[in-house]
């Protein structure tokens, strides 16, 4: 005999609509108002933001110049923005590098162990979320 | 208070707070122990503020004898004075942090470790800074310990660590005070002597001088969660405090501290822990300070000792968001989170004002400290440890700046809906939030911080001066600009689990390999030996008996004239030694 109740289509339905709603239940109310942050399209034109910053801020240092510049730093306008986008892409560029050199599996030092669930926690080694 | 009883005047504060930790170690009641933990630093700050206020200049106490030995175990000037404020006021800031927690080891560890920390940094000779220091390696240890089972060797590696340090702090302190007709008083220390040499190695060692750090990253990411916020705020800093004391104006401490603020970037880029990234930059920002003790002077003393208050602020501000974010998900891995700004919105806003304060933003922390450092080396002309600070400014804008809000609150949906921070948690956040703001706001905000600051300067450095604040947001825009450009053209690497290989593997994998092997050939070479000492016994004694046994060759009949001979021969042998001998 098969031990399985079988579920009235009016109540899967339900079901579907909870399931439809949940993601805004779930959204903490003061976020609600910030929602546009995970927008595609804001995620995508968010770069115009910095690139106008650093034009602007480029701008005015042509006219505030730095009271105690670097030897060549007075002939370069710009120039901590071109460091720091240079030093910026190096340190990002040699991450891929850095991985394959470095990286190793998580379990590379044997030393396993469960995290006590009470004070830290971890998925790797608990599966699931706590304290929710 | 103090004029009630004086007796206050003479215990180093710090003793106060270790005896709070004791008596909760007693105490089976949660609330009462929480009642310690946040009132005991309160009562140590508010001693410390009288006592400093009575003696602005310098005030001594707990003077005591051990034999030849003077010991001065309070001291409070205007240099120790910023660490005691500060290690009370994150004291209070970790206890609130804690709250929730019900465990009366984190509570009591979690007492002691930060007692030991105010007692250290306040201690006038080097006898009472050995014992604290060692004091804070061993009570710390618990909390690394709290962080579960598989924390337990990175916790005995701290251990071993710290303890190692403490041993070569107490011998290069008795070496130090030898040289000095036995003056133990813990001032200038200097790289004259032997002792100098092995008291700032043993100060590098907790700093996390490059090839010395790896208990940090070890550590930190692997204790429990309220353990890494009260873990990051104190050893380090501690350490710091007696490189400024000890050590000011070392060149070579420059060329440390610059290699110290670059390297941590490179491995905060690849690693997926976010907590271990924080380790990092941890270890980043430290740099930052030690190169400016290296250049020494008011300016960049000055800036050392922001940068400490600071750093502990909005450091522990991140330590905690992430805390947070691990407390309701259960990870810290950036490659399992993401969108979290959905669930716990307020925690994103505290991460973001911390990153914003690493990252120097202006009106936030570090704009006024980190740019007093980057001052005085372009004042000094020191252009290639400026360059490789400014290098690391955007390490510290990708790392703390970037990866780690980004990763977390925003990047993909991880689809995780959890709870907000507990109300503690959002409480200790809070207080460390309006810190940032409050240390660098410019109408009366910084200027608290610049009269915490031990030394005159000739004239007060002004943050906000329009080239400052231009040139440090070219630098930030540039960095958030190559960030979104490497993320449109799929540049940016992926987060992906895996364990990054830092120094600890020598002693991890190879130390550990080299010691297995050394203990399999010892246990052969032992065995072989052992084997080779029967079978000469065994054969001695086998010649033994078939020469003397009754059975044995003496034993057989020999010709009386033969007899004669030999017993000659052998009296000729015995006179000869006796001859010699006499």
């Amino acid at each position: 005999m098969s031990t399985e109740t079988e579920i009235p289509v009016e109540v899967e339905a339900e079901a579907e609509i909870e399931t439809v709603s949940a993601p805004m239940d779930d959204i903490h109310p003061v976020s609600r108002y910030f929602l546009f942050l995970g927008n595609e399209k804001v995620k995508r034109n968010f770069i115009w933001f910095p690139l106008v910053g650093m034009i602007i801020s480029i701008l005015l240092g042509l006219h505030f110049k730095q009271k105690h510049p670097l030897p060549i730093e007075e002939y370069i306008p710009g120039s901590w923005a071109i460091y720091g986008f240079i030093a910026y892409s190096l340190i990002v560029l040699s991450a891929g590098t850095l991985f394959k050199i470095l990286g190793r599996d998580e379990s590379y030092y044997g030393e396993g162990g469960l995290p006590d669930p009470d004070y830290s926690t971890d998925p790797m080694v608990t599966g699931e979320a706590h304290h929710d | 208070m103090i004029d009630q009883f004086p007796i206050l005047a003479e215990i180093n504060p710090g003793l106060w707070v270790i005896l709070a930790g004791l008596i909760c170690t007693l105490l089976p009641v949660g609330r009462a122990r929480k009642a310690f933990v946040i009132a005991a630093p309160i009562f140590a700050g508010l001693i410390i503020f009288q006592l400093h206020s009575v003696t602005a200049a310098q005030h001594l106490g707990g003077v005591m004898s051990f034999g030849p030995i003077e010991l001065t175990t309070l001291r409070i000037d205007r240099l120790s004075v910023v660490w005691g404020y500060l290690f009370c006021l994150a004291g209070v800031i970790n206890g609130i942090y804690a709250l929730h927690e019900k465990c009366r080891i984190t509570d009591s560890s979690a007492l002691i470790y930060t007692g030991a920390a105010i007692a250290g940094v306040l201690a006038g000779d080097m006898i009472t800074l050995f014992v604290m220091w060692e004091l804070t390696a061993i009570s710390s240890v618990f909390l690394v310990w709290k962080g579960g089972d598989h924390a337990y060797a990175a916790g005995v590696r701290y251990l071993a660590i710290h303890v190692l340090s403490g041993v070569m702090l107490l011998a290069g302190a008795v070496m130090h005070a030898q040289a000095n007709g036995g003056d133990f008083m813990f001032n200038a220390i200097g790289l004259d002597s032997p002792g100098g040499l092995l008291m700032l190695l043993a100060m590098g060692i907790k700093v996390g001088f490059p090839g010395l750090h790896m208990w940090m990253q070890d550590a930190y990411p692997k204790a429990s969660i309220t353990g890494t916020v009260i873990l990051a705020s104190f050893t380090t800093k501690f350490a710091i405090y007696a490189l400024a004391r000890g050590f000011e104006g070392e060149p070579v401490l420059i060329w440390i501290g610059a290699i110290m603020t670059c390297f941590p970037v490179f491995f905060a880029v690849v690693e997926n822990d976010l907590r271990r990234v924080l380790s990092f930059s941890l270890n980043n920002q430290l740099g930052f300070m030690v190169c400016g003790i290296g250049i020494g002077g008011a300016l960049a003393m000055n800036g050392v000792v922001g940068q400490v208050f600071v750093h502990v602020i909005f450091k522990g501000l991140l330590f905690m968001s992430i805390g947070a974010v691990m407390y309701r998900t259960g990870t810290a891995k950036a490659s399992e989170l993401g969108g979290l700004f959905r669930s716990m919105p307020y925690t994103t806003m505290f991460c973001l004002i911390g990153a914003g304060s690493i990252a120097a933003f202006p009106l936030l922390a570090a704009f006024v400290t980190k740019a007093m450092i980057l001052a005085a080396a372009v004042e000094n002309h020191l252009y290639i440890p400026f360059l490789m600070m400014l290098f690391a400014s955007a390490g510290v804008m990708e790392h703390s700046g970037i990866k780690v809000p980004h990763f977390t609150f925003f990047a993909h949906d991880s689809g995780r809906r959890v709870k907000e921070a507990p109300w503690n948690m959002l409480a200790a956040m809070s207080i460390s939030g309006f810190l940032c703001f409050y240390l660098a706001w410019p109408f009366g905000g910084y200027q608290q911080l610049y009269a915490l600051m031990p030394f005159e300067m000739e004239h007060a450095y002004k943050p906000y001066t329009w080239d400052h604040v231009v040139f440090q947001m070219q630098l930030l825009f540039a960095a958030i600009f190559a960030f979104t450009l490497l993320k449109r053209f799929k540049l940016y690497p992926a987060e992906r689990r895996a364990e990054i290989l830092d120094v600890d593997w020598l002693y991890r994998r190879m130390g550990l390999n080299v010691a297995m092997w050394g203990s399999a050939m010892w246990d052969r070479l032992s065995a072989n030996m052992s084997r080779a000492r029967t079978r000469a016994v065994s054969t001695v004694g086998r010649r033994l008996y078939q020469t003397f046994s009754p059975a044995g060759a003496a034993s057989e009949a020999t010709p009386s004239g033969l007899a004669a001979v030999l017993t000659a021969g052998l009296l000729f042998v015995v006179l000869v030694i006796a001859y010699f001998a006499r």
